[in-house]
């Protein structure tokens, strides 16, 4: 059993710990609550691109590359994660998806990665996997400048031919306990599932006048969509690194407080054990000199 | 999604939203709203034709009742259906609330930027779109400012 100066010291540096990850929980629930607000706040944005990306790409007439997709010979991946770990799962769980993607498209064309958060770049550049554009520092409070810069470098590599498909893998947030890896075709545009609204919008979209016509409309909405899904993405990312976080810090915080607490006890039962022996010493002695 | 707002009912009301990235700068009734987009300026009253097409970089002005309601907005789409007018531009900025020292400072800044773009940069064309939109942003904050901005 081990010493109680050693449990002493032992159940200090726990306790320490625990201060620590309180500490980081605490500053993440703030971070959290702000990523959060900015999340429901751009949604608005987000849910109307998509539907106008929706009710153009349905209007437009010709096969524009970037709805109807042209002959496949280098896809790329672009993979978001947080700058910082210490957030659980966060970060593995995206890379781990954009490892099976990989390996599930790498067969039947070449690839290409585009790396977002200092976590995905140490990740790709491990493994030696060349990367067409890094980003990194700013994943805690991402801005707008940041979406555009990349959404337009990845639009900028359709265009110039240096990729045929553009995906997106992030983490989509659910709350601060769930963050699920999703897998988002970017380029040629994915027009999502069909439902009942829509058939019905349909209607309406018959009589839609396009200024000067849906080729141009699209023409520039699809770089401005694709900004926009990288935007999304980004402050989903933002929110649920917070999150993460600060669910990944509580149970930290309540092992450390457990472990703390099961140490004191052996130290107490060390010291009682300890008191018991000198106790039987001293009895011991006692009955020595009576019996002399 | 209120995407049906003034559907039905026989409410004949126009309403309005400016959305940017970050946020609904702008979301309430309206009797008119002016906005530049592709083929020069538009009027939209209630009861307007659907349609759809990309904002330009200018003024969105709102009349509501007495009120006028001036934003210098930045490129980006409009579109007009079941009368709801919906502006969607990466920044949008109240007449009233435009740093005119600060859109200054951004046009000089790509002012700046657009003469030190290196003729080697296989990239100039976009670089210099970008920046030129930066430097048309600020300008267009600046004109909006100097001729709404103080009420």
């Amino acid at each position: 059993m081990a010493s109680l100066r050693d449990l002493k010291r032992q159940i200090g540096s726990v306790k320490n710990i625990a201060k620590v990850t309180e500490a980081l929980q605490t500053v993440s629930a703030v971070k959290f609550r702000k990523a959060e607000a900015r999340v429901k706040k751009a949604r608005a944005y987000a849910d109307n691109v998509e539907q106008m990306m929706r009710d153009v790409s349905r209007s437009a007439s010709g096969d524009s590359p970037l709805l109807a997709g042209r002959e496949v010979r280098r896809i790329v991946v672009a993979t978001l994660t947080a700058d910082r770990g210490l957030a659980g799962g966060f970060n593995a769980q995206v890379l781990r998806r954009t490892a099976q993607f990989r390996a599930e498209k790498g067969q039947g064309a070449e690839l290409g990665q585009v790396a977002s958060g200092r976590k995905s770049v140490a990740f790709f550049r491990f493994r030696n996997i060349e990367l067409d554009h890094v980003y990194t520092g700013y994943t805690d409070s991402p801005t707008y400048e940041q979406a555009r810069e990349i959404g337009r470098a990845l639009t900028g590599l359709f265009e110039d031919e240096k990729a045929d498909e553009v995906y997106l893998i992030f983490n989509r947030f659910e709350s601060a306990l769930t963050q699920r890896p999703v897998l988002k075709r970017l380029i040629p545009v994915d027009e999502g599932e069909e439902n009942g609204e829509d058939e019905e919008r349909d209607d309406n979209l018959a009589y839609m006048e396009y200024v000067p016509d849906p080729e141009t409309v699209l023409q520039q909405l699809v770089p401005r969509y694709v900004e926009t899904m990288v935007w999304q993405a980004l402050l989903e990312g933002a929110a649920g690194e917070h999150g993460a976080r600060m669910t990944a810090m509580k149970n930290a915080t309540d092992n450390a407080n457990d472990l703390a607490k099961s140490l004191t006890l052996q130290m107490n039962k060390a010291r009682q054990a300890q008191i018991t022996g000198e106790i039987i010493e001293i009895a011991a002695g006692a009955d020595a000199l009576a019996a002399g | 999604m209120s995407e049906d707002r003034g559907q039905g009912g026989g409410g004949r009301t126009l309403f309005c939203r400016i959305i940017t990235p970050e946020r609904m700068v702008y979301d309430g009734e309206a009797n008119l709203v002016m906005a530049r987009i592709a083929d020069g300026d538009v009027g939209v009253m209630v009861d307007h034709a659907p349609l759809v097409s990309t904002a330009e970089v200018g003024d969105v002005r709102i009349r509501e009742g007495e009120e006028l309601h001036v934003f210098a907005t930045s490129d980006g789409f409009f579109k007009v259906a079941e009368n709801l007018v919906q502006i969607l531009v990466e920044e949008a900025v109240e007449a009233g609330e435009i740093d005119v020292e600060a859109a200054g400072n951004q046009v000089e800044e790509a002012e700046r930027e657009l003469s030190e773009i290196s003729e080697d940069d296989e990239d100039r064309e976009r670089v210099r779109a970008e920046i030129d939109r930066k430097r048309r942003m600020g300008e267009n904050l600046m004109r909006v400012a100097g001729r709404y901005g103080q009420g």
